[in-house]
């Protein structure tokens, strides 16, 4: 079980934040390029996936599973999007992305008054706690 | 660990009241930190005034200290001071070892520049309250590595 990559967007599709794991294939585009790209499809894919529900749905998209990885997503209630890419063996972590949020990113970059909102953040120690954060997960598994 | 509302609200209007003072179009350019830590003299008499309000007077100066390292720390960040030290003759040291308006910010080197304008008002806490208690003094923070803070505390004896 690993967890691969993290992507976090504000609610205009900027990206604050990015970080690699481990990943053996790269996507062959540009950093931006691949940033833009994400986030266009996860925001297609959220208002497609509350479109077709055949019910009212409470969350709507949560995450989808391809053979070899699965992406979870998580928006706060701010508008800020959490994207999270790991293997597939992983089951639903709504959870724990809302504790990655409320523990990691309000702690330390909402209540830091050097990191602007809406900004890419530059901050080492939210740095720092999102590592323990993640090397604490039970699916997290450095294999590389 | 859910923080009360209220000092939630402190430190986040102090982190504005910073950027203000701070902002270009303020006429205030290297007097920032004094007039920070004016508002913190201010604010620190009325605190004494509020957290000793029931109880006796202090014996001597070091019971004053005392009451600074712990209850008004207390009141202010949730915590203690974690070492006073004193040379007897009129200088004290507070050191806290991770500083709670500062402990967001860092945890080592990154932003440490900016240290001093999150301790004027801190500062300003410190010798607010003691004036109040009827003790002059000058009091400064230093920063080696966030979020440890050591306060300096010089009592000007007449």
């Amino acid at each position: 079980m690993t967890i691969h990559l993290l992507h976090i967007y504000d609610r205009n599709g900027n990206s604050l934040f990015a970080k690699e794991w481990s990943r053996k294939k790269s996507s062959n585009l540009t950093k931006v390029e691949e940033q833009k790209l994400l986030f266009g499809m996860i925001h297609s894919i959220k208002s497609f996936v509350t479109k077709m529900s055949p019910k009212d749905g409470k969350e709507g998209f949560i995450s989808y599973t391809t053979s070899r990885y699965k992406i979870h997503f998580y928006e706060s209630p701010t508008g800020l999007k959490f994207i999270l890419l790991t293997d597939i063996f992983v089951g639903n972590i709504r959870e724990t992305m809302k504790k990655l949020y409320s523990s990691v990113y309000v702690e330390f970059v909402v209540r830091n008054p050097l990191c602007p909102l809406n900004e890419p953040i530059r901050s080492s120690l939210f740095e720092t706690k999102l590592e323990t954060f993640m090397t604490g997960l039970s699916f997290f598994e450095d294999s590389n | 660990m859910q923080e009360d509302a209220t000092n939630v609200l402190f430190e986040l209007l102090h982190d504005e009241l910073i950027s203000y003072v701070y902002s270009n179009d303020i006429d205030m350019k290297s007097k920032q930190i004094s007039i920070l830590e004016s508002h913190g003299f201010r604010i620190g008499q009325s605190l004494a005034e509020q957290l000793t309000k029931d109880s006796s007077r202090f014996k001597d100066e070091l019971e004053i200290m005392k009451f600074v390292c712990r209850d008004f720390w207390s009141a202010m960040y949730q915590k203690q001071v974690d070492n006073l030290r004193t040379n007897h003759q009129g200088v004290y040291v507070l050191q806290d070892n991770c500083f709670k308006l500062l402990k967001r910010i860092s945890s080592g080197k990154q932003y440490l520049e900016f240290a001093p304008r999150f301790l004027a008002i801190p500062c300003g806490f410190v010798r607010g309250a003691l004036a109040n208690l009827g003790i002059n003094s000058i009091v400064t923070a230093e920063v080696i590595s966030m979020p440890a803070v050591k306060f300096q505390i010089m009592i000007q004896r007449v």
